[in-house]
């Protein structure tokens, strides 16, 4: 019956269904119906951006297509679509608008920092007691709502202006990029902003796990004169950082 | 009527409405008079605003926790880690009441977010009364199943669905939740009598009724009922709740409402009029209330 539902095999499941006056193959459309239109409104919620700029019909096509291909893997619906902007990617009647594909990545990543787990702030007392030779070893660990996106085009923007409050005059040029954004839960709201390019390149090393030391070095392969101590004392005054740990890794850099 | 002022075991309190996200601050906001709240376990299964807004509410209604997603007739077995999480959810929440659905949703580990019907067998039966034993086991606490709506019967399916249900809460202890528009919309699709599937269930199993509206579409000629919740409740719909009343005596009752959701005071009204009707019902009258 699943493959039924999901249009790969419509025959074998028909002849277990009774028609009670009605053609079996009507009877399960109903479900299939119900399953597809759940899925795409799903869809709709998660990435509002995307169907604006596509057109709804056009994102009702992408998303039938995109529900066949990947159904969700669990029954929380806020939690399916995480694979959608890398479909549009490949998706052939979206070839046109390479930069779509990016949004939906800024959306995806609004859209789980709203609901990501909650976590509390380390406070920085906590980092006074590492030693000085271990202090090269440490691992941040960084709120689980935040998420790292680099984009050749200006997604923020076109974002902005496919909002319902947004003037419908306004023009952005999507190749004024690239940005480098971090978007993360601030209290209730989803907020986004730019970083410059060692700030992203230190933050977003931090953020996937990398040793201080590693993460340091990358930035300041891009700025030389980067400010360290005090880049991370922005990261614990945004409330940033939720725990640490000290890798075990003594090596050079990775 | 004012549930305000009313006693707290007055049946008016007994109806309670669906609580969604749109309603959210404006039930938080306004603090309506209805007896109690029930949200859906799958869409507070995360962390920020939304589960935080809820243990807000949580202070000032009684909440049932409604699942939709654990799929009690998986034949794969429960999913550990969904169950953990609702688990999770019922020790923060402490809710009236938890329920879940006679149906299956997950195969193979693809979640088809659709309530899908299963075959009424002895082993079918085995195997949804692990499910719930599992479940209650992990919960800690009694668990209410829902009869689905249904738009299809599988062949070879040898129980009727009212005697399922019944077995079912006789071996794993658990409750039933009637959904009185299920009873409809399913009696309607697939021919047979909702008054006496109603009087097939164990009426002491009945720990909670839901209420909700349905569309008419037509399939190939025929009238299908769907259970869209996108409407007040069918005419018709009261009268079977009134006789569910009748027979399962003053029940908690839920109004839902999903598809078009309209502003709160339409879901506000639907509940006052099943309240009107725990009322008549607890006086032993017959109900004929409007």
């Amino acid at each position: 019956m699943r493959e039924a539902l999901l249009e790969r095999d419509g025959a074998s499941i028909l002849a277990a269904i009774e028609g009670d006056g009605l053609a079996p193959g009507a009877r399960l459309a109903i479900y299939r119906h119900h399953v597809f239109a759940t899925l795409t409104a799903a869809l709709e919620t998660t990435y509002p951006a995307v169907r604006h700029l596509v057109d709804p019909r056009f994102f009702g096509y992408a998303a039938h297509a995109y529900i066949a291909a990947q159904p969700p893997a669990g029954p929380c619906l806020a939690e399916y679509g995480a694979t959608f902007p890398g479909f549009l990617a490949a998706f052939p009647a979206c070839a046109h608008l390479p930069w779509l594909p990016d949004v939906a990545r800024l959306e995806w990543a609004m859209n789980a920092a709203l609901v990501a787990a909650d976590a509390a702030t380390l406070d920085p007392a906590a980092l006074g007691e590492i030693g000085a030779p271990a202090a090269a070893r440490l691992v941040l660990r960084l709120h689980p709502s935040v998420t790292y996106l680099e984009s050749p085009w200006a997604i923020d923007r076109v974002w902005r202006a496919s909002q319902p409050d947004a003037d419908p005059d306004e023009r952005v040029d999507v190749a004024a990029g690239p940005v480098r954004l971090e978007i993360r839960r601030a209290g209730d709201d989803v907020v986004y902003r730019r970083l410059d390019a060692p700030a992203f390149a230190l933050r977003r090393a931090l953020g996937t796990g990398r040793a201080l030391r590693d993460a340091a070095a990358g930035a300041l392969g891009l700025d030389p004169a980067l400010d360290l101590a005090g880049a991370l004392a922005d990261l614990l005054a945004e409330d940033l950082v939720v725990g640490f740990g000290v890798s075990e890794d003594d090596g050079g850099s990775a | 009527m004012t549930i305000g002022g009313a006693p707290p075991d007055a049946p008016e309190r007994l109806a309670g409405i669906g609580l969604r996200a749109a309603h959210v601050a404006e039930v938080m906001a306004t603090r309506p008079p209805v007896g109690w709240l029930e949200i859906h376990a799958e869409n507070y299964m995360g962390g920020g605003p939304g589960p935080s807004r809820l243990d807000t509410v949580r202070r000032d209604y009684a909440v049932a926790v409604h699942g939709v997603g654990l799929s009690l007739g998986s034949a794969e077995g429960l999913d550990g880690g969904h169950l953990e999480r609702l688990r999770r959810l019922v020790e923060r929440l402490e809710p009236v009441r938890v329920s879940e659905h006679l149906s299956w949703s997950v195969s193979g580990g693809v979640y088809l977010n659709h309530l899908l019907p299963l075959p009424y067998t002895a082993e079918a039966l085995a195997r949804v009364a692990d499910n719930v034993a599992r479940c209650q086991e992990r919960l800690g606490r009694r668990l209410l199943v829902e009869n689905p709506s249904s738009y299809l019967r599988l062949r070879g399916s040898t129980i009727p669905e009212p005697e399922f249900l019944g077995e079912l809460a006789r071996r794993t202890g658990c409750g039933l939740l009637c959904d009185v528009n299920n009873v409809y919309v399913s009696a309607a699709n697939l021919g047979f009598d909702a008054e006496r599937y109603l009087d097939a269930l164990p009426a002491a199993a009945v720990g909670e009724i839901h209420l909700a509206g349905h569309a008419v579409n037509d399939a190939d000629g025929r009238a299908i009922l769907i259970d869209d919740h996108g409407s007040r409740v069918a005419e018709p719909v009261w009268r079977l709740y009134e006789r569910a009343l009748a027979r399962f005596g003053s029940v908690p009752t839920l109004v839902e409402w999903d598809t078009d959701l309209p502003p709160l005071a339409v879901l506000l009204d639907e509940a006052r009029a099943a309240g009107r009707r725990l009322v008549a019902a607890s006086r032993g009258s017959g109900v004929r209330a409007a």
